[in-house]
């Protein structure tokens, strides 16, 4: 297994870095929170300055108008992204529902909005269970309410509901629903309930294709959601090592105290750990190795763990002023809490783990 | 149209610069960078030939070490073709040899305009763009804060103290420009990708005729004997307001002409 990056992924991804340095300042995220409003929409000119790149278009093939790249370009976007907090949808359209529109034989109609039309999406309906994705709602024939929707304010949305005959996925169009706002934690994820209807244009896949298509799509998740929470943990840990250097006390940094040196050196240590893991998973999910499932559970887990722990000390080491609103720490803490939590928390993808150790101990990798 | 654009590749300014100590000169051994004031050219460039419907733009640079790193950028931001001069016995160049190495470079293309940046972020002379216009006995319109083209002519609003003034010249002309006159575009991804397969026409000193004594050191007629620090910035001045405060305000902006 070969999975460190070309010269043309670290542009791509410098080239991400660059837009989103222009585009998502800490100062732009303090803005989100000051000014959120429930129906507070998405910043179309930030959308469109990443759309404009075509990282949407990543995954689709070249002759659906595409790039023709997959997972090895775009996890190191997704790092990228974290680490500024970024409050738009960017891995959950480039990273989960492109790539399983693409998977599902959806036609030119179901991908033009996101090769050319400004579109972004996220999935819903679906939890991540050790034993498989678990399906919210159930279609009877009538409008359905699906609940706790992150970036709800994307113009699509990838939904699974059960209906008689199993599971399907549609693609619903958010101006075509009712959206209402919850309120969370992260109030940049904008979470959201959607009142939709499911009908035959916006179904995409049944029976046993859905199924297929949903254990994707929550991998697809878990994997994407542990590539921002790399950048997340790089993001706090730096922004703690500058305070720490800073803040003194007694005459010197406080970061020059081990009680303090020790704690960052402990977050920056699991979070290397992680990274490779994140990134090998990526490269197994790309070239469909047959461990990836394996493999993005353990990222994900490692992950989340790094992000709690980086979490945890970063506050800790800034003491008081920590939490504080006006700081930045919490920007980046509240999201890595979210993602941390989101599409399998450390806990469960390690229960995932266990179960396909025991299963398939002849697919580990070698 | 045809524009060539001159565009320098630079050690990253975000990394720590060295001299090298038995010349004096800036170390350029690492990776080198597009200089971030030649993207406002690419862009111009870019621009000008998608309004004139046809023709294509035409990267000119002289680096070491068969630099291209800076050249893919600005081909992924549309450029189509570059010229690269590389070479050892360019090494230690000045100014004036470095406005013949690229003269000479820009006489191997079809062009109707040569866009430059004003100066370059590493070396600041900000004398190469007039140089080559008139090694090449081209007209020159330095400090552009808008190029627009008609017919034959090119029409400049060239940035002054006071405010702009309106220049022609006929074409083919070379015209430097400021970071005010476009904003430059992200190269997209598909950009990049073409960027890869895009030609580099990789030259000598003496593939444009150059011969050992013309360029580099030994034609240079600069040395650089010491180097000194800058001097530290001096604390600024505090005025207490006692109800002149706008006034003194009013009068220091004035100093510094920009009101």
């Amino acid at each position: 297994m070969r999975f460190s990056f070309t010269e043309e992924q670290l542009v791509l991804r410098d080239t991400v870095t660059a837009v989103l340095a222009d585009w998502c300042t800490p100062g732009d995220l303090h803005e989100l929170y000051a000014n959120d409003a429930p129906d507070a929409g998405r910043s179309h000119p930030r959308w469109n300055a990443l759309f404009n790149l075509g990282i949407t278009a990543l995954h689709i093939p070249e002759v659906d108008g595409g790039l023709g790249l997959d997972d090895r370009e775009l996890i190191a976007i997704s790092e990228a992204a974290g680490r500024v907090a970024l409050p738009e949808p960017l891995s959950e359209t480039a990273g989960v529902v492109v790539p399983i529109l693409v998977a599902s034989g959806a036609g030119h109609h179901a991908l033009e909005p996101f090769l050319d039309g400004g579109g972004a999406a996220t999935l819903g309906g679906v939890t991540f269970t050790p034993s498989g994705p678990r399906i919210a709602s159930v279609a009877d024939g009538h409008r359905v309410r699906t609940s706790g929707i992150t970036q709800a304010t994307a113009s699509h949305h990838l939904l699974a509901v059960s209906s008689a005959s199993g599971p399907e996925l549609h693609l619903a169009v958010t101006a075509d629903g009712d959206l209402t706002r919850t309120t969370s934690l992260d109030r940049t994820r904008r979470l959201g309930t959607l009142t939709w209807t499911p009908t035959d244009a916006t179904r995409l896949a049944t029976g046993p294709l859905a199924a297929t298509l949903l254990d994707q799509a929550v991998n697809r998740a878990a994997l994407y959601s542990a590539a921002e929470l790399l950048g997340l943990c790089d993001a706090m840990i730096t922004l703690t090592a500058v305070y720490v250097s800073e803040r003194k006390q007694f005459g010197v940094p406080v970061g020059s105290f081990q009680a303090v040196k020790h704690h960052l050196a402990g977050a920056r240590v699991k979070l290397e750990f992680a990274r490779p893991a994140v990134y090998a998973a990526a490269w197994s999910l790309a070239t469909e190795h047959p461990s990836a499932t394996h493999d993005i559970s353990l990222a994900k887990s490692l992950a989340s763990d790094a992000a709690d722990e980086a979490a945890r000390v970063s506050l800790q080491c800034h003491g008081a002023i920590g939490y504080t609103f006006e700081h930045d720490l919490h920007l980046l803490m509240k999201r890595a809490w979210a993602l941390s939590a989101a599409w399998g928390d450390a806990r469960s993808h390690r229960a995932r783990l266990l179960n396909l150790l025991q299963a398939e101990r002849s697919v580990l990798p070698s | 149209m045809n524009v060539v654009v001159c565009v320098k590749q630079i050690p990253d300014p975000a990394a720590p610069q060295s001299l090298e100590p038995s010349t004096n000169t800036l170390d350029r051994s690492g990776k080198l960078i597009l200089d971030d004031s030649d993207a406002y050219g690419v862009e111009m460039a870019l621009q000008l030939v998608d309004k004139a419907g046809s023709g294509e733009v035409t990267l000119v640079s002289m680096a070491p070490n068969g630099e291209v790193a800076g050249l893919r950028t600005a081909l992924a931001m549309g450029a189509a073709k570059a010229i690269l001069v590389s070479d050892d016995a360019l090494k230690g160049t000045d100014a004036l040899g470095t406005a013949k190495v690229l003269a000479a470079a820009i006489k191997r293309t079809e062009f109707d305009l040569v866009l430059a940046a004003t100066e370059s972020s590493d070396g600041y002379t900000g004398t190469v763009p007039v140089q080559i216009a008139e090694l090449l006995g081209l007209p020159s319109i330095t400090f552009a804060k808008s190029v627009t083209i008609d017919g034959s002519t090119v029409k400049v609003d060239r940035q002054t103290e006071a405010g702009y003034d309106e220049v022609t010249a006929p074409l083919p002309a070379v015209v430097t420009v400021t970071a005010g006159v476009v904003e430059p575009r992200y190269p997209s991804f598909k950009g990049i990708m073409a960027a890869k397969s895009k030609p580099v026409d990789q030259v000598t000193a003496a593939d444009l005729g150059f011969s050992a004594g013309d360029v580099g050191a030994a034609g240079s007629g600069q040395t650089i004997f010491a180097v000194a620090d800058a001097e530290a910035r001096s604390a600024g001045e505090i005025v207490v307001d006692e109800g002149d405060g706008a006034q003194r305000i009013v009068s220091f902006l004035e100093g510094l002409k920009v009101i």
